[in-house]
């Protein structure tokens, strides 16, 4: 079923899908009513909550991903409310939108980016003061006044969210333990060698490191007591759960749409019910094959999915997928990683570890299958166009620092 | 305008690279990035990318596109448009042509095949 041109749609969500998903509507020269819900209000950005915006140094208004007047410009109605429940309708019906407030929105063609939420740790003691989870930038707020020096912050978890909100803590002058049941977290997603050199930043920083699974918090007056898995015992003055993130799937599933761990989408973003789709983090594409892929939870993705559902809605054919592909700062250091570090192949090494170090995983035939650089500029862009390209590479060209990967990518095979 | 300011000879910059006139030469408020794109055309447009302080000409340029080295946004390099996030604000193209085997840039003029 094509609806070529909706005369209404509805986003659930002012993440970056939601937001790119009504900028390339209109972009494309979409004309209908388009109105953009989310308790928030005007859309933000996320990475800065757990860098800038955390440290300080970037204010509300400039998280904004564009200014109020630029929904004024584009005719876009910002909703500041909550979506209670999704009547999908049978399909023949535009389906209708309750909200919050007590309003019904119909729409012709719904769009569900409704981001994820941060996991929460079945422990006791997740609901004292001073133990925090980091997804919004209220949670930043709360945060942001126990990083004071003087301050000690315990985080649970050592991946994106964990690693950054540590160095942005050590920068302000905050005491840091960092625990992550991992030998060495983040191994999967950028490779053992890279995955080494991001974790010896934190001794370097005087963050602390300790392996281990939290078991449970305690409070002492100003003092939390977490207790882990191994009986041991640390102490702080607040704790960051920084567990990773669930999708948010839960009007969907009420409504009845096809969800598995992630609203399930084509590659227009489309879900089980033909006036309904899903972009950004609480989607989750299926293959040409029809087996659910990964979920992902990159800034990148969320863009991108979200510009292909635009494309979706239209009746359009939405643009060729790209290598994934996402970032990540700490310690003043630039992380860039593309395509995937942990299919079965082999490690290619460029550099030492430190600024211009990049780790390239290649696959059983010979082809890029993922990079990871430390402030490499554009070289991780170039990596992106050689894994597409599928081409069979030398190791050795990879491995010299002499060799010009954006001269490699635009070579001709 | 009359008739623009030689930047360079066509084999000076290679497909895929680009060079930057300061703005004091061009006479504009910024440095202006002149593209040889992987299409073999030639195009210009204002070097700073208007989501950061980044140079558009370090960035992957590709058919008639340049993405930013920092944070990825494209901009058309036909007409200056912001295609994607993070990016907002499109900027300003300005006309190139080739000629006697030298690309010459004409500051405020807009393209002719914009």
């Amino acid at each position: 079923m094509v609806l070529a041109a909706p005369a209404s749609i509805a986003v659930v969500g002012g993440g970056v899908a939601g937001f790119s998903a009504v900028r390339e509507l209109r972009r494309r020269g979409y004309a209908g009513a388009l109105t953009l819900v989310d308790p928030a209000g005007l859309p933000y950005d996320r990475p800065p909550l757990s860098k800038a915006f955390l440290a300080g140094s970037l204010d509300r208004l400039r998280l904004q991903l564009a200014p109020e007047q630029w929904y004024e410009d584009n005719g876009i109605t910002v909703l500041a409310d909550t979506v209670d429940k999704l009547d999908a309708g049978n399909g023949t019906e535009a389906p209708v939108l309750a909200l919050a407030s007590g309003r019904d929105l119909a729409a012709d063609v719904v769009l569900l980016a409704t981001g994820a939420r941060a996991r929460r740790l079945p422990l006791p003691g997740m609901d004292l003061p001073g133990v925090f989870t980091l997804r919004s930038a209220d949670d930043a707020l709360a945060l942001q006044g126990h990083l004071a020096s003087g301050a000690h912050l315990v985080i649970l978890g050592a991946g994106l969210v964990g690693a950054e909100v540590a160095g942005t803590a050590r920068g302000l002058g905050a005491g840091v333990t960092l625990v992550d049941p991992a030998e060495l977290p983040f191994a999967q997603a950028v490779g053992p060698a890279m995955a080494g050199y991001l974790q010896s930043l934190h001794a370097a920083h005087g963050t602390e490191y300790g392996r281990g699974a939290a078991a449970g918090i305690t409070s002492d007056g100003n003092v939390l007591r977490v207790e882990l898995a191994d009986g041991s015992r640390l102490s702080g003055t607040a704790v960051l759960v920084a567990a990773g993130s669930e999708p948010e799937t839960a009007l969907a599933e009420a409504a009845g749409l096809a969800v598995d761990a992630g609203l399930l989408v084509d590659a227009s973003g489309r879900t089980s019910h033909p006036r309904i789709f899903a972009a950004g983090d609480s989607s989750r594409r299926l293959g040409p094959d029809g087996a659910p892929g990964r979920r992902f939870e990159h800034w990148d993705a969320a863009r991108r999915t979200g510009e292909a559902a635009a494309a979706g809605m239209l009746g359009a054919e939405p643009p060729a997928g790209t290598a994934d592909w996402f970032w990540s700062d700490r310690y003043g250091v630039h992380l860039e990683v593309a395509g995937s570090m942990a299919v079965p192949g082999q490690t290619v090494l460029r550099g030492e570890p430190g600024s211009g170090f990049m780790v390239f995983r290649l696959d059983l035939n010979g082809a890029l299958a993922g990079a990871a650089a430390v402030d490499g500029g554009t070289a991780v862009r170039a990596a992106r166009k050689l894994i597409e390209s599928g081409r069979i590479l030398d190791p050795v060209l990879l491995q010299d620092p002499a060799v010009d990967l954006r001269r490699l990518a635009r070579a001709k095979p | 305008m009359s008739e623009g300011i030689r930047v360079a000879d066509v084999d000076e910059i290679d497909e895929g690279e680009a060079l930057t006139v300061d703005a004091e030469t061009a006479g504009t408020s910024d440095d202006i990035a002149v593209f040889h794109s992987d299409n073999g055309n030639f195009y210009a447009l204002n070097d700073t990318c208007t989501h950061e302080d980044a140079s558009l000409a370090d960035g992957w340029i590709e058919g008639d596109e340049v993405e930013c080295p920092i944070h990825s946004a494209r901009f058309c390099l036909r007409t200056g448009e912001a295609l994607c996030l993070p990016a907002l604000i499109n900027t300003k193209a300005h006309r190139v042509d080739v000629r006697d085997g030298a690309v010459w840039l004409y500051p405020n003029e807009s393209p002719l095949n914009a």
